[in-house]
């Protein structure tokens, strides 16, 4: 589903990245990789299969949009350094697109890693009123787009219905992109009155209504 | 001064030696295993050490640890070591006997390895943690025998399953071990008795203490039969009742089913009698543990006329001044309610009184049913579990970080067990490649370290840090994550289950330790508060886990509501105008009817049947029809069980023309529909949590020891849900599929609850409100959900509420 951010068209993918569509580019938040073998590791048997579906999605989102930039909004690699790490870097050299990481909480590699690998390092990416940052910011004259929350929210509806999914967090200065990772889990939002909600579906991006209590 | 024989020491205590007790004495001398049958208080533990010192008297022990003692209760335990040591210390002052628990600080569990002592009274889980240690093979070389006691709690429970493991585990060294289970009486006595002792069974003695103690039950109820409530928990409308059975009471207790429950009580009675502070307490297990052990101290030394209390109290030492017993709502069980009912009246002569509180107009009728079960002796059975893969899992870890285990030589001792049974080569290689390579494919990129097997094929865990993680995390008793509760400027309360605070919001009042207290906020496993003067305090509903009902038990109740407006009961008048009501809105149904109301409401449109079969098949059946009628057309239900009937609710009408042309209440292919229902309803994530902690997925640590490493934090839910999409042949998550209709009932029992209901006459009244009998699951708020809508469809539908606003509490 497309949302306008101020002059910007931003498509709002169900695999829950964002395709800024003036730019070409794709946003992407919270990947983790290298969390199921950080895991796998220290003795918890996480499916070891969870590590490739993030190629999986990025296949499909390159064979679909007309990429020309990657930002990843922080959090790309979860822990220290283990075999994920060099599959991510084959991958990326690889796929030849211009990629760049704004550092997150989990971003722990040296960087001489980080260098290494193709990527470009920065701490915050400022371009034409966005800003792009890992954590939620605040800054006058820019719209924030950021991740670190894995954003969910919990709807109700009638017939006592619940769910709990992950979203996209749009407030009035800023859009929250939902964690990328298939192993990371969700921390659920409450909306204020000036908030809107993109719900995760299968194969859709859809709007959540609010209501008062 | 040494006393040299049992019958001696008896005798200088003043005491005669009970039949039962000299049957076992004699029977243990000739090197038999047993049962013995026998209540709380009978004199049970002189019967089995009587036997254990008249072996030593016999013939001098060797070094070591003579005697293993196992109980459920870190309380009872300590009652059992003092009571043995001091009976050992009358024959031989060598003769000591220590104890060993969680509590046990590590310098004397370091003593007692080193340096063993006669007897030894623990707890499954530092049974297992000895068992995890490094020569424990030498530690129990000349152990006799291990005596299990109340068997029947753990029986019906995990723990059961490590008790099954240890004792098939330590009989492979030890063949000569004698094993002896100590039980209250249960349905199934027999089936405890064959799983405890195994192959001995057959040539185990069964003991039975006769002393039968009178059982007076009573049910309390309100002079103003108009104003019983339909639904409710709390009860407290009948205050002034309880207030009388306390005044003229040497001392009670009152049970309640929560701990918050518990406080509000206690609260309400102390408003209602100011004089009573000083004389009155409580008793739960988030309160300290010096506080709990002297409110225990006072009930024994007469100083308290009144502790209110949860199932902290259920098992333990006994309270002579206790007269009375008070039931506050549904105990969930005969079995239950008889043990608490006999936590009262222990003076001679005296019989057990125990008074039974009905919270909701409902529960009138489960009074009436628990009476005539306590008459006729029906008392439920207790299911053993079966293929507990987590609690296997986790026992070759403990095996793994002590001395290894090599899998030929453990596998046929495995199967010697009633648990795993037909554990057969496929799964147990899958659980061995699971510890090994936490995968059933061992690919060349993974990193995976869990255990380690050498030459010798000998599985053993190499890394100390995984060593200590699991050491920490042994036992089966999941609860939820504790909190600490703390005042903002410090000062440590107590702890907190988790989900009890995932109901408030910061700025709610709720009540703890006796104390109002307002949440300010939630921060690194800690619960901020300050002092509160509001009067209201906020109470979550019940949540606690409930016995099953056998199938007698399931006809006594179905009878007993069908009797109802036959009996001259206290209940059944209390009952009258609730019955009234009934059948104005709706009908009674006959035994031969069965009763399917339909009604819309603000919430969405309602469906409830009354097959009166008793909760567990009741969550069958509602998986089932929910699962039957969402293939009729795309729906999403909530669904909602108790003992009486099951609710299906959805946002559109309910097609019950549609279930009823297309015979969806059919017996046919019920088993299939079953699995299939559960899969797609997710009841089985709340049973995946305790495995994903058993199994040793997560690992949260505890209050004082949080886990060290965040990068490792992550949840059963996450793991419930990669497990779902990436590992469905997954024995864990299959597990708790199987659990959650397999533990606690039989398929069969489902497969006749169909059958029955095909040969009811189907009555479905439509009415315009909520029936009284509906009324208790209509307003239940644990349920489960069905769906075959998309996702998307769903969404649609819903919507999000906005947050309070919390600035203050004035109005705009």
């Amino acid at each position: 589903m497309e949302v306008p951010i101020n002059q910007h068209r931003m498509l709002l993918l169900p695999e829950g990245a964002i395709y800024w569509i003036n730019t070409q580019t794709l946003l992407i938040a919270d990947a983790h990789l290298g969390k199921v073998t950080h895991f796998r590791k220290n003795g918890f048997a996480v499916p070891p299969q969870i590590q490739f579906s993030f190629y999986k999605k990025m296949d499909s989102l390159l064979a679909t949009h007309s990429i020309h930039r990657i930002f990843f909004l922080g959090d790309l690699f979860h822990s220290a350094r283990n075999a994920e790490w060099d599959r991510f870097v084959k991958w990326n050299q690889q796929c030849s697109i211009p990629a760049y990481l704004v550092k997150g909480n989990h971003d722990i590699l040296s960087q001489d890693l980080l260098a290494e690998s193709g990527l470009e390092v920065v701490d915050e990416w400022r371009e034409e009123g966005l800003l792009l940052s890992h954590h939620p910011k605040e800054q006058t004259g820019f719209f924030n787009l950021c991740g670190h929350l894995h954003p969910g929210v919990r709807m109700q509806g009638k017939g006592r219905q619940r769910l709990k999914i992950p979203c996209f967090f749009h407030r009035p200065k800023q859009m929250i992109l939902p964690a990328f990772g298939d192993f990371t889990g969700l921390f659920i939002l409450q909306p204020k009155a000036n908030d809107q909600v993109y719900a995760l579906g299968e194969k859709s991006v859809l709007p959540i209504s609010l209501r008062k209590k | 001064m040494s006393a040299t024989s049992i019958d001696q020491w008896f005798a200088e205590q003043g005491w005669k030696p009970l039949p039962f007790q000299k049957k076992t004495w004699k029977a243990y001398a000739a090197g038999k295993s047993g049962f013995v049958n026998a209540p709380t208080g009978s004199g049970k533990t002189y019967a089995l050490w009587g036997g254990i010192i008249q072996e030593a008297l016999a013939k001098p022990p060797k070094k070591g640890v003579q005697a293993l003692w196992i109980t459920p209760l870190k309380a009872l335990a300590v009652e059992i070591q003092q009571s043995t040591h001091r009976m050992s210390q009358h024959f031989d002052p060598k003769w000591k006997v220590d104890l060993r628990t969680g509590d046990t600080p590590s310098a004397a569990r370091a003593k007692q390895r080193k340096r063993p002592n006669f007897g030894l009274v623990t707890t499954p889980e530092s049974l297992h943690l000895l068992l995890g240690s490094k020569e424990h093979k030498a530690y129990f070389s000349n152990l006799q025998c291990i005596v299990i006691d109340e068997w029947h709690e753990l029986m019906g429970s995990k723990r059961g399953v490590q008790i099954e493991l240890a004792l098939a585990y330590l009989k492979s060294f030890l063949p000569q071990l004698k094993v002896w289970g100590i039980s209250a009486t249960i349905g199934n006595l027999d089936l405890a008795q064959e799983i405890l002792l195994g192959a001995d069974a057959e040539q185990a003695v069964r003991v039975v203490s006769l002393r039968k103690k009178t059982i007076k039950v009573k049910s309390l109820v309100p002079k103003n039969m108009e104003r019983f409530p339909w639904r409710g928990h709390l009860g407290l409308h009948l205050l002034n009742e309880v207030v009388k059975v306390v005044e003229r009471s040497r001392s009670t207790l009152v049970f309640t089913n929560t701990r918050a429950q518990c406080e509000i009580w206690f609260q309400r009675l102390l408003e209602a009698h100011p004089d009573w502070a000083g004389q009155m307490a409580m008793h739960h297990g988030s309160m300290n543990k010096e506080t709990r052990l002297w409110v225990e101290e006072a009930l024994q030394n007469d100083r308290l006329k009144l502790v209110v209390c949860t199932s902290s109290l259920d098992l333990g030492v006994d309270f002579s001044p206790v007269e009375s017993c008070i039931q506050i709502g549904s105990p969930k069980g005969v079995g239950r309610f008889l043990q608490r009912a006999g936590r009262s009246g222990h003076q001679p002569g005296k019989a057990s009184m125990i008074y039974f509180l009905p919270t909701h107009a409902m529960e009138l009728i489960e009074a009436l049913a628990l009476q005539t079960a306590i008459e006729q002796q029906i008392i439920e059975d207790r299911i053993p579990y079966l293929n507990s893969y987590d609690v296997l899992i986790q026992f070759l870890m403990t095996l793994a970080v002590g001395d290894g285990f090599s899998p030929k030589a453990l596998f046929p001792i495995l199967q010697n067990t009633f648990c795993f049974q037909t554990l057969d080569p496929d799964t147990w290689q899958w659980c061995l490649n699971f510890i090994r390579q936490g995968s059933q494919s061992l690919e060349n990129y993974d990193e995976y370290k869990k255990v380690t097997v050498d030459e010798n094929d000998c599985y053993r865990v190499a890394n100390r840090s995984i060593a200590m993680r699991h050491r920490m995390n042994i036992g089966t008793i999941v609860s939820d994550a504790d909190l600490l509760v703390k005042y903002r400027k410090g000062g440590f309360i107590g702890t907190i289950e988790e989900w009890f605070v995932s109901k408030l919001i910061p700025g709610d009042v709720f009540t703890f330790g006796g104390k109002n207290l307002k949440l300010i906020k939630i921060q690194n496993n800690q619960v901020l508060v300050k002092k509160s003067k509001a009067k209201k305090a906020k109470i979550p509903a019940w949540m606690g886990g409930r016995m099953s009902f056998s199938a007698h038990l399931s006809e006594l109740l179905r009878n007993t509501f069908y009797q109802l407006e036959t009996s001259n009961s206290l209940e059944s008048k209390a009952l009258a105008p609730v019955l009234t009501q009934q059948k104005k809105q709706s009908l009674l149904p006959r035994a031969e009817e069965l009763l399917i109301e339909t009604f819309p409401s603000r919430e969405g449109y309602h469906a409830v049947f009354y097959p009166f079969e008793g909760y567990a098949i009741h969550m069958a059946m509602a998986s089932i029809v929910s699962y039957r009628l969402s293939l009729l057309a795309p729906t999403s239900f909530s669904l909602a069980y108790n003992d009486y009937g099951f609710e299906l609710v959805s946002d559109r009408p309910i097609d019950l023309e549609g279930l009823l042309d297309n015979n969806l209440l059919s017996a046919t292919d019920v088993l299939e529909d079953l699995k299939t229902g559960i899969n797609v309803s997710e009841i089985a994530r709340r049973k995946f949590r305790d495995i994903a902690v058993i199994g040793g997925l997560v690992f949260q640590g505890t209050p004082s020891q949080p886990i060290k490493s965040k990068h490792l934090q992550s949840s059963s839910q996450l793991f419930y849900e990669v497990f779902k999409d990436y590992e469905p042949e997954n024995l864990l998550y299959q597990q708790a599929l199987a659990e959650t209709f397999d533990h606690g009932m039989e398929q069969g029992r489902l497969m006749q609850a169909f059958e029955r209901m095909n040969t009811q006459e189907i009555r479905w009244v439509k009415t315009h409100q909520p029936t009284p009998f509906s009324f208790p699951l209509i307003t239940d708020r644990l349920r489960a959900k069905m769906s075959s809508e998309s996702v998307e469809d769903r969404i649609r539908k819903m919507y999000l509420q906005l947050e309070k606003d919390l600035s203050d509490g004035s109005t705009h």
